[in-house]
């Protein structure tokens, strides 16, 4: 247990230096941003480790259950203003959304094809869809078989359908999902599907595309503000899972070759919040989103 | 000279200290390299405000012969200025990152210079003779009426006081994208190369608008940077670089035009008992050197050196541990970035001893033929003429014994991260912040 204190303090540290340094006279240093990712990832790792090992148990159940279930949840989570704070549902929205960003936040084909997956249903069935999803958010290490995508379709699922308040969607398409206040994270049923990769492939990094772009555009600020490095970023980005590596650096290389225009507002690595309730980008507890930020998710938050 | 160390019948001690004794150091003054030219008649540092100063080496006293020549300044100029990168909106640092000297060939000396985009070529140059009796301009350079002429007369070279000019001679620039953390000049003393986190650039040093990629940066794929480059003393087509990975790799420069694939490759397997969150952090080689003699390398990575036979990579040869009651302190030193300080290395001149800096003043010298090692602090207390430098240790047990020092009072702002050796003698320079402080050996 002490080594989940520890790995998290880690990581906020690493946080806040990654934050620190786009501020450091003489420009972003590659190597020890580098060397703060690797750090980065590795208490990741043994958070995540520690964390997700009750949670793997229930996870074979939540699948079961979940298409149905989650719907249910998912209604309730419609509420605005809905102040339930899940904790585990907060690593999903790992989406931090900027409100004015709007290449934050997933925008990929794997919204788009959870959209428009989800519209050929129901409402509610959409919604389930859509959280149905691999978590790509997740620990890539927990979930192997995930492919790089689920994660992220599950996060637009999940931000979607909680109605996400922010910048008024300017796609149509949005309407589908009913923003309206803000929404913390249906995390549970969300959660339990981080297991299962059901989303297709397509569903991949949150790459900022141009026809994702308006999918994000109702995402609006999920727990941490993506910024758009992050999504540079996630151009370069290829399956999560193992290619950690190299999307990382990649990563890092896009982030640190370019300037930093548009970043997000600044987190407070260390101080967990109480869901967020404003309609704002609102910053979610550094843990919950943390947990389920892949490195670089949580590089980019940091910014 | 055998320049032995830490033995019993060598002792080092102090005999000069450059720098201001005040406590409030300016950033401007903080030293950044030091480096001995060939012959160790000069040695020059370079600090973060972009300043270059060159010592000499003074003939020694003729009326006490015991007493080695003192350094004194010989010249002073200001290398790198701050810039502005307008496309990015990135301000670069005047900070001289590395001193090179060019092998000496006429009476001039040559120096390359670089902060983290720009590598100069300086001539530092002696005036001591000037021309009078010119015929077209008064003694004091106004021009002559040339009605008043009448009589031509040949100009005649007058002795004057002695004038130390600096003036560049190339600017080598706009090569690199990411920050140099490197330069060597090649044997053949016509190339030199420049290595930045991603790629190393072999420059000729008449031409500054040209260079080679030797490294191309594979973005996608790599997972490591460059941290250091050196070229081999001997072979003017093999050098080297370290990779954050704690890698070395050794190029041949004639097995083709792009030296994307290495020679030989330097890894030491990693101890599985050892790993932790910054396992990775330590295991990044700050700084790489070719010995004297070309036969084996030596590298710094956090916690220790290790020395490498050229000829065998899959260990160093040699592994000596400089501050190892650290490993358990990572963390706090990775929350403070102390973790991050890029330690630099050097041989003495026969190959046969080592040095390293640590904290709170502290070096570190290994004589590698009697495995011996010691401790020395560079501190204004100990800093008397030709006062010998007494050893130091830090307590890592749980007893502290007299005269040492306990690992949580080590002063961790107080890093000596760059030293040199005199090529030639046992004389060493160490940069403690913003003194640079001269020690040799007692001549008996």
């Amino acid at each position: 247990m002490e080594y989940k204190v520890e790995a998290h303090r880690i990581m906020s540290i690493s946080l806040g230096k990654i934050y620190n340094s786009r501020v450091q006279r003489g420009g972003i240093k590659l190597h020890k941003n580098l060397l703060v990712s690797l750090v980065l990832r590795s208490a990741r790792q043994v958070y995540l480790r520690d964390y997700y090992g009750g949670i793997c148990l229930s996870a074979q159940q939540a699948r079961e259950w979940c298409e149905g279930e989650y719907m249910d949840s998912e209604q309730d989570k419609l509420v605005p203003g809905s102040t339930e704070s899940l904790p585990e549902s907060d690593g999903q929205s790992e989406v931090a959304v900027d409100k004015q960003e709007p290449s934050n936040v997933v925008e990929s084909h794997a919204a788009l094809d959870v959209e428009s997956e989800a519209s050929g249903e129901q409402d509610h069935a959409e919604n389930g869809v859509l959280d149905s999803g691999c978590s790509e958010l997740k620990t890539p290490e927990e979930s192997p078989e995930a492919s790089p995508t689920c994660e992220v379709s599950n996060v637009v699922t999940t931000i979607s359908s909680n109605c996400i308040s922010g910048p008024p969607p300017s796609n149509p398409k949005q309407a589908t999902e009913t923003p309206n206040g803000c929404q913390t994270d249906d995390g549970e049923s969300v959660e339990e599907k981080l297991h299962e990769p059901i989303v297709p492939h397509t569903c991949t990094n949150r790459k900022r595309s141009a026809d994702d772009s308006e999918l994000t555009d109702s995402l609006p600020k999920k727990t941490k503000v993506m910024s758009s490095t992050l999504i540079s970023k996630n151009d370069e980005k290829k399956a999560e899972t193992e290619e950690m590596d190299t999307s990382n650096v990649s990563s890092l290389i896009t982030i640190f070759g370019s300037s930093f225009s548009g970043l997000l507002s600044s987190e407070d690595g260390a101080q967990p919040d109480s869901e967020a309730e404003d309609s704002d980008s609102g910053q979610i507890c550094c843990d919950q989103m943390l947990k389920n930020l892949n490195p670089w998710s949580t590089a980019i938050v940091a910014f | 000279m055998a320049g032995v160390a830490g033995g019993n019948d060598f002792q080092w001690c102090f005999s000069q200290v450059k720098g201001a004794i005040d406590e409030d150091v300016a950033e401007a003054d903080i030293i950044s390299t030091v480096e001995f030219n060939h012959s160790g008649e000069l040695l020059a540092t370079g600090d973060k405000g972009g300043r270059v100063v060159i010592f000499q080496h003074e003939q020694e006293c003729k009326n006490r012969p015991n007493l080695r020549g003192e350094y004194n300044v010989y010249s002073t100029f200001q290398s790198h200025e701050p810039e502005f990168d307008y496309l990015k909106s990135l301000e670069i640092e005047e900070k001289i990152n590395k001193i090179r000297w060019l092998p000496q060939q006429n009476s001039a000396h040559f120096l390359l210079s670089t902060n983290d985009k720009t590598i100069k070529l300086w001539k530092i140059g002696e005036r001591d003779k000037r021309a009078e009796g010119y015929n077209l301009k008064d003694e004091d350079g106004r021009l002559r009426d040339p009605f008043r002429i009448t009589s031509l007369r040949v100009p005649v070279l007058m002795p004057m006081d002695l004038m130390v000019e600096a003036s560049p001679r190339r600017v080598f620039a706009n090569a690199h994208t990411y920050h140099i953390n490197s330069i060597s000049v090649n044997s053949d003393h016509q190339t030199y190369l420049s290595a930045d986190d991603l790629r190393i650039n072999l420059w000729h040093l008449e031409i500054t608008d040209r260079s080679f990629n030797i490294k191309p940066a594979n973005m996608e794929e790599l997972t490591e940077v460059i941290t250091a480059a050196e070229c081999h003393p001997n072979q003017c087509n093999v050098f080297v670089y370290s990779s954050s990975k704690g890698t070395i790799r050794l190029c041949d420069m004639r097995t083709a035009a792009l030296c994307d694939s290495h020679t030989k490759f330097f890894e030491e397997p990693e101890d599985p008992s050892s790993r932790s969150f910054f396992s990775e952090i330590i295991s990044s080689i700050s700084d790489v050197k070719f010995s004297h003699s070309g036969r084996y390398m030596m590298t710094r990575d956090y916690l220790s050196v290790k020395v490498w036979d050229l000829n065998m990579e899959n260990r160093p040869v040699e592994t000596y541990q400089v501050h190892e009651y650290l490993r358990s302190k990572l963390c706090s030193l990775y929350e403070n970035d102390c973790i991050f300080d890029k330690f630099e290395c050097c041989w003495n001149g026969s190959d046969s001893a080592i040095m390293t800096g640590s904290y709170n003043n502290f070096f570190r010298m290994f004589d590698r033929n009697t495995r011996k090692d010691i401790t020395l602090e560079a501190s204004r207390e100990s800093s008397k003429p030709r006062a010998t430098l007494k050893p130091r240790k830090v307590s890592t047990g749980g007893k502290r014994k007299k005269d040492e020092i306990s690992v949580d009072s080590l002063d961790f702002n107080k890093k000596i991260l760059h030293t040199a050796w005199h090529p030639k003698e046992n004389v060493i320079a160490v940069a403690a912040t913003n003194n640079l402080y001269i020690f040799q050996d007692k001549i008996n």
